[in-house]
C-alpha cells in the first residue's frame, strides 16, 4: 500500500488526492441553524499545495475539520486518496488521522507535560514503532523544521513560533498523505510565518508534500500553487 | 492492545512526573490516610478483641477445657486422664478443678457465688491468677484454712452502694463460706486478686484438698483446664485427647467462648463499618474530584490527543493508570504510617479494662482494604476520562 508513495514528482499531478462533493456543514444551535457550508465542491491534485481563503467566518475551518475527519459533515461525499472517508467508523477514522493525515492547529496544540521530541514521536509510539525508528525519525523532522536544538525543551520553554514548528513536526511525523493546516502562522510574527511558510514550500518541492493551508493573510497565498477562496459557506472563485 | 499500553503507561508516567507536584503529592496523602484509616480503627477493636480472647485463655478455660459428659456432675479418674494429657507433647499443664455454689458471709455482709478448687502447683501452670495478687498470697498446695478471691467479691472499703460484695474485706480476715452441700467453714483470706472485666474477679480458690474434704469426693472434678504451647492448635489437639480415649466433653476455648467477644464488640463493629463505608465514600471522591479536575483541565488535551489519532481507550487508561499509581503510593506511605502507629501503640499501649491494648493488624482487612481501594481508583480514574474522551474532538479543543 505504501509503495509507489515515496517520489511525489510532476508525473503525479493530476491524480485526484482530495475530492470533495456538495459538502454541507449545518450547526444546529438550539433553533437557530447556522450553514457554514452551503455546499462545496473540489478537487486537489497529489503534490499541489492549496491555500484556502477567505474572509473571517466563510467557513475556512470549517472545511478543513471535514477534511481532516475531526467533524462529520451534514452532506456531501469526501474522498481522500481514494478513500470514501466518511463511510468508515470512528475508530477507523482515529487509524487514518494517525496513519494518513497530519493536521496543524491554528492556536500551538502541543502537549504540556511532554518535551519537543516527545510530542512528535507520539504518533509513532501509537502506531507502534520501535524506539529506535521513532526517536531518529522524530529528531530528523525537529530538524528539518529548524528545531535540532530544542529536542527537550517543554512546551512554555518554547516560543510561539517554536512551537507551531513542534505541531508541524508532529503533523508530519507520519509521513501524511494530506498536511492540513489551519492559519499556522495567525500567531506568529511575520518573520516566523515566512520561516514556516518557505517550510511548506520545501516539503512540497522536495518531497511532494500535498498541503491544504488555511489562511487570511493575502501575502500567504504566494507561497501557494493555488488558492481556493471560500466566502459565505461556498466556493467564490 | 499492548500498543496501547505503552501509549497509556507514557501518558500516565509523563503526566505524574511532569504535572503539579504539590497535587501529586496531596493526592498521595490523602489516599494513605484513607487506608490508614480503613485499616486503624478496626484493628484498634480486634485488639480488643484479642485482649479479650487472651483474657479468655489465661483467667477462663484455658486453650481447651474438659467438662462432664451430658448427666455427669463430674468427671470421674481425673488423675489418670491428667497424666495421659500431660504425657502429649505440645501440652504445656493441666489444671482440674472443682467448682461448686457458695455464700460468703463476713460479719454483717454476705454474698453468693462460685467458689473452685484449683491444686496450686498444677493451676500456675495453666492460668495466670498467679500473677495477678493485688494483696498477700497464692495458695500453696497444703492450705487449708487459707481462701483467695477476686477484688469484686472483696469488694472495696469506703466504697457505698448496692455492690453485691463483701464490703472491702482484707487479708487476714475470716470469711465464713456456706457450700451448696450445707458444710460451714471459717477461711483466712490469704490473698485478693484482680484479672479483668471477664467476670473472674468474682470467683474464690481453696485448695483441691479442701475441697475434697468439704464435698467427700475423690479423684473427680468439674473441669479439667489444659493449656498448649502453641495457641491455634486446640482443634488438632481436642481430636487428639478423643484418640487417646477422653470421652469427656472436650471444648476449645473459642467453642467455650463463641459467641461472647462478637457481642461484646457488635456495637464496635458498626461503628467499624460505619467508619468503613465513610473512608471508602470518602476515597471515591477525592479520587473523583482529583481525576476529575486534572481532566478539565487538560479537557484541550484530551481532544488534541484525539486528533491527531491516539485511540480513546489509550487515553482512558493513561488516566486509570495514574488513579492506580495515586492508589497504590497512598497505599504504600499509608502502611508505613500504619507501621509507625503501630509501634508506638505496641510502645505505648491504650489502656483498656481489660487491661494493655496494642492494635492487630488482620491481613484480610489489609488485602480488603487494598481491593477497596484499587476498584475505588479504577472506578474514580474511569469514569471522568471515559466521559471526556468521548467528547466531540472539536469541543474538547476549543471548548
Ligand atoms: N461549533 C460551531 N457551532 C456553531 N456555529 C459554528 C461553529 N463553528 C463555526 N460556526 C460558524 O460557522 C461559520 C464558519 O465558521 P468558521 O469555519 O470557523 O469560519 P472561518 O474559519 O472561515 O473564520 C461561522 O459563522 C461560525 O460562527
Ligand atoms: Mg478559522
Amino acid at each position: 500500500m505504501e509503495n509507489g508513495e515515496r517520489g511525489y514528482t510532476e508525473g503525479n499531478l493530476g491524480l485526484k488526492m482530495i475530492q470533495v462533493q456538495n459538502l454541507k456543514r449545518i450547526y444546529v444551535m438550539g433553533k437557530v441553524e447556522v450553514h457554514a457550508l452551503k455546499g462545496v465542491s473540489f478537487d486537489i491534485e497529489k503534490g499541489e499545495y492549496v491555500a484556502i481563503m477567505g474572509p473571517s467566518g466563510s467557513g475556512k475551518s470549517t472545511l478543513l475539520h471535514q477534511l481532516g475527519l475531526l467533524d462529520i459533515p451534514t452532506s456531501g461525499e469526501i474522498m481522500i486518496d481514494g478513500v470514501d472517508v466518511l463511510s468508515l467508523s470512528d475508530h477507523e477514522k482515529t487509524i487514518y488521522r494517525l496513519t494518513r493525515l497530519g493536521y496543524v492547529f491554528q492556536e500551538y496544540a502541543i502537549l504540556g507535560e511532554l518535551t519537543a521530541l516527545e510530542n512528535v514521536y507520539l504518533p509513532l509510539l501509537m502506531m507502534g514503532k520501535r524506539r529506535k525508528e521513532y526517536i531518529n525519525t522524530s529528531i530528523g523532522i525537529l530538524e528539518t523544521v529548524g528545531l535540532g536544538h530544542r529536542l527537550h525543551h517543554l512546551q512554555h520553554e518554547l516560543s510561539g513560533g517554536e512551537q507551531q514548528r513542534v505541531a508541524i513536526a508532529r503533523a508530519l511525523v507520519n509521513e501524511p498523505k494530506i498536511l492540513f493546516a489551519d492559519e499556522p502562522c495567525a500567531n506568529l510574527d511575520s518573520d516566523s510565518s515566512k520561516q514556516i511558510l518557505e517550510l511548506f514550500r520545501k516539503l512540497n518541492n522536495e518531497l511532494g508534500q500535498t498541503i491544504v493551508m488555511v489562511t487570511h493573510e493575502d501575502w500567504h497565498k504566494e507561497y501557494a500553487d493555488r488558492t481556493i477562496w471560500l466566502k459565505d459557506g461556498l466556493i467564490e472563485k | 492492545m499492548f500498543k496501547n499500553l505503552k501509549v497509556s503507561f507514557f501518558l500516565a508516567w509523563k503526566s505524574i512526573t511532569r504535572g503539579n507536584k504539590g497535587t501529586l503529592i496531596l493526592t498521595v496523602m490523602i489516599m494513605s490516610l484513607i487506608f490508614v484509616n480503613l485499616i486503624f480503627l478496626p484493628s484498634i477493636i480486634s485488639g480488643i478483641g484479642e485482649s479479650i480472647n487472651q483474657l479468655s485463655i489465661d483467667y477462663l478455660c484455658a486453650n481447651l477445657i474438659i467438662e462432664p459428659k451430658e448427666d455427669n456432675f463430674y468427671i470421674n479418674n481425673v488423675d489418670s486422664i491428667q497424666k495421659k494429657l500431660n504425657r502429649l507433647d505440645g501440652v504445656v499443664g493441666t489444671s482440674s478443678r472443682y467448682v461448686t455454689g457458695a455464700t460468703f458471709t463476713h460479719k454483717s455482709k454476705f454474698v453468693s457465688g462460685a467458689i473452685y478448687s484449683v491444686n496450686p502447683t498444677d493451676e500456675i501452670v495453666v492460668t495466670k491468677f498467679h500473677t495477678k495478687l493485688i494483696d498477700g498470697e497464692y495458695l500453696s498446695k497444703a492450705d487449708t484454712d487459707e481462701i483467695i478471691m477476686g477484688v469484686e467479691l472483696t469488694g472495696e472499703e469506703g466504697v457505698v452502694g448496692e455492690q453485691a460484695d463483701l464490703g472491702g474485706v482484707t487479708v487476714g480476715d475470716k470469711i465464713e463460706v456456706t457450700f451448696s452441700n450445707g458444710v460451714i467453714r471459717e477461711y483466712r483470706l490469704k490473698g485478693i486478686y484482680k484479672t479483668g472485666p471477664m467476670g473472674t474477679d468474682k470467683f474464690a480458690f481453696i485448695t483441691k484438698k479442701e475441697m475434697e474434704s468439704v464435698l467427700g469426693l475423690d479423684n473427680q472434678a468439674s473441669e479439667i483446664l489444659v493449656k498448649i504451647s502453641q495457641r491455634g492448635d486446640e482443634e488438632e489437639f481436642r481430636k487428639k485427647f478423643m484418640e487417646i480415649g477422653i470421652s469427656e466433653d472436650i471444648k476449645t476455648w473459642e467453642d467455650r467462648m463463641a459467641g461472647v467477644v462478637e457481642s461484646m464488640l457488635s456495637s464496635f463493629n458498626l461503628i467499624n463499618l460505619i467508619s468503613a463505608i465513610i473512608s471508602l465514600v470518602m476515597a471515591v471522591v477525592v479520587m473523583f474530584i482529583v481525576i476529575y479536575i486534572n481532566i478539565v483541565h487538560k479537557r484541550k488535551q484530551i481532544g488534541i490527543l484525539k486528533a491527531i489519532g491516539i485511540n480513546q481507550r489509550a487515553i482512558i487508561h493513561s488516566y486509570v493508570i495514574q488513579a492506580l499509581v495515586y492508589c497504590f503510593s497512598g497505599i504504600i506511605v499509608g502502611s508505613f504510617l500504619l507501621l509507625f502507629l503501630t509501634s508506638y501503640m505496641t510502645a505505648n499501649p491504650l489502656e483498656f479494662p481489660m487491661g494493655a491494648v496494642t492494635p492487630l493488624i488482620e491481613s484480610q482487612l489489609v488485602i480488603q482494604s487494598i481491593i477497596s481501594l484499587i476498584i475505588v481508583s479504577l472506578i474514580a480514574g474511569f469514569i471522568p476520562s471515559w466521559k471526556t474522551a468521548r467528547e466531540d474532538i472539536l469541543k474538547a479543543i476549543w471548548g
